[in-house]
C-alpha cells in the first residue's frame, strides 16, 4: 500500500470513528442543539436546584414585547466547578445567554456543556462546561 | 514530498487513534484535551485507585455503547424495549418515560457514563466508590468473598473486586433489579445481568476503563463497551447532586413540559 492510499484509508477510518458514535450521543431531543443562539435581557430569577439550575430572563422580541425565557442549565456541582456560586446571577442582572432553543418554538432553552455560557454587561463570562 | 506525505500519514494515524480511543466523543469540541499518551509520566501507586476521577466523555450523559452496536435482544427484552420512550438517541423524543425523569435511581451501570466525577476510597476489605450524581455509593468487596448466589435485587447491585497485577482492578457485580435502563437511549436488562469492569491504572493520572455486560435473558451476546478514559482530578471534590423530586417536579412544570411538543390532535 503506498502512502497516498494508506492516507485515504485512514481518512475513512477517521470519518467513521468520529461520525459513527454521534448516533450514541444526541442531546435532549426537546432542544435544537444544532442551532445555538444568544439572547440578552434582564434576569428575573435564578434557581439553584438539583439536578438542574434554571435562569429566567426577560427578553424583548422583534416587536418590542417582553418575553420571559426559561433556561435549563447544569447541576450546582457542575456550575461550582465553573466558578459559579448560588449568587452568581441575581435578578436585574443584564446578561447574554448562549443556549439551544426548544424545537417547539416556546421561549425555553438549554444552556450547558461546551457551548452554553452567560456574559455579563461588564464582559465577565461564566461557562457550564463538563470537564 | 515523501517526507511531507509521511508526516501527513503520521498525523492521520494519530488522529484516527485518538478518534478510536474516544469513540463516545461525538461533539467535535468534546474531544478530551489530554490524551493518554500525553498524561503525567509519574508512576502510578500500586493497587491504589484513591482519588476523584472524571470520565472523559463527550459532554453529556452517554450510553455504554452506540445503539447500533448493541447485540440482538431476546423477545423478552424486545417487548420491554418497545415500551421505552427515551429522550435521547435514534428513538429520542421530548417527554417520554425515562425512569430518571421522576427521580428513580439511575442505577448501575448507567451511572458510570454520567458526565460527573466519582471517587474511590480504599478501606479494609473493600473499595468504596462514590458518585457525584445522586450522591450515591457502593462497596466493592475485596476480602475474597464470592458473589452471592441468589442476591435480593438492588439498584446498584453487589460487587466484588480483585487485582490483576498491581495496576488492574477487576470488579464483578450482580444482583441488580430490572427497573433501570442501561442508558439514556433506553435498553432494558434483567435481574440476571452480570457486569465485569476493568480499571487499568496505566499511569498516575489515567485509568483505562472497560465494561462488559452479560445478560442472556435479555441479549444474545455480551455487550462490550468501547474503552473509556478516566482522568485523576486531584484538586476537585465530589459535589452533592441528588435528584430532588420537589425541585425536579417544579423544573418539569416550568421548563421540561413547556419545551415538550404537544401531541398532534387526532
Amino acid at each position: 500500500m503506498n502512502v497516498k492510499m494508506a492516507g485515504s484509508v485512514l481518512l475513512i477510518v477517521c470519518f467513521l470513528a468520529v461520525c459513527g458514535p454521534m448516533w450514541a450521543h444526541h442531546g435532549n431531543s426537546a432542544y435544537d442543539e444544532a442551532h445555538w443562539i444568544t439572547i440578552s435581557g434582564a434576569v428575573t430569577e435564578f434557581v439553584w436546584a438539583n439536578p438542574h439550575c434554571q435562569i429566567f430572563l426577560d427578553v424583548k422580541d422583534d416587536k418590542g414585547a417582553v418575553v420571559n425565557w426559561a433556561i435549563e442549565s447544569q447541576s450546582p456541582g457542575i456550575l461550582r466547578r465553573n466558578n459559579w456560586t448560588r449568587t452568581s446571577v441575581k435578578p436585574g442582572d443584564q446578561i447574554a445567554v448562549t443556549l439551544a432553543p426548544a424545537k417547539n418554538g416556546a421561549p425555553v432553552g438549554f444552556s450547558g456543556n461546551q457551548m452554553g455560557k452567560i456574559v455579563f454587561a461588564d464582559g465577565r463570562v461564566l461557562k457550564m462546561d463538563i470537564r | 514530498m515523501q517526507n511531507r506525505a509521511h508526516s501527513a500519514l503520521k498525523y492521520l494515524l494519530a488522529l484516527s487513534t485518538a478518534a478510536l480511543t474516544f469513540p463516545a466523543a461525538a461533539h467535535p469540541q468534546a474531544v478530551p484535551q489530554q490524551t493518554a499518551a500525553k498524561s503525567a509520566s509519574s508512576p502510578a501507586p500500586k493497587r491504589d485507585l484513591t482519588g476523584v476521577w472524571q470520565y472523559q466523555g463527550g459532554g453529556g450523559a452517554e450510553s455504554m455503547t452506540a445503539d447500533k452496536d448493541m447485540p440482538p435482544m431476546t423477545p423478552w427484552a424486545k417487548a420491554r424495549f418497545d415500551e421505552e420512550k427515551p429522550g435521547y438517541g435514534p428513538r429520542g423524543a421530548a417527554g417520554g418515560n425515562d425512569p430518571i425523569l421522576q427521580c428513580d435511581p439511575i442505577g448501575f451501570p448507567r451511572i458510570m457514563f454520567m458526565p460527573t466525577p466519582h471517587e474511590f476510597v480504599h478501606a479494609p476489605g473493600r473499595v468504596l466508590q462514590f458518585w457525584e450524581r445522586e450522591h450515591e455509593w457502593r462497596p466493592i468487596w475485596t476480602d475474597g468473598r464470592p458473589l452471592p448466589a441468589d442476591p435480593d435485587p438492588t439498584w446498584y447491585g453487589y460487587a466484588i473486586g480483585h487485582w490483576e497485577g498491581d495496576d488492574i482492578f477487576v470488579v464483578e457485580s450482580t444482583g441488580f433489579n430490572e427497573k433501570t435502563w442501561l442508558g439514556p437511549t433506553g435498553f432494558p436488562h434483567s435481574e440476571g445481568m452480570r457486569v465485569t469492569e476493568r480499571y487499568h491504572r496505566m499511569d498516575h493520572d489515567t485509568i483505562l476503563y472497560d465494561m462488559t455486560v452479560s445478560d442472556p435473558m435479555a441479549y444474545t451476546k455480551s455487550i462490550v463497551a468501547p474503552q473509556r478514559i478516566m482522568k485523576l482530578k486531584p484538586h476537585e471534590e465530589i459535589e452533592e447532586q441528588p435528584c430532588v423530586w420537589s425541585q425536579e417536579n417544579e423544573f418539569a412544570q416550568r421548563i421540561r413540559n413547556p419545551a415538550t411538543p404537544k401531541p398532534a390532535k387526532q
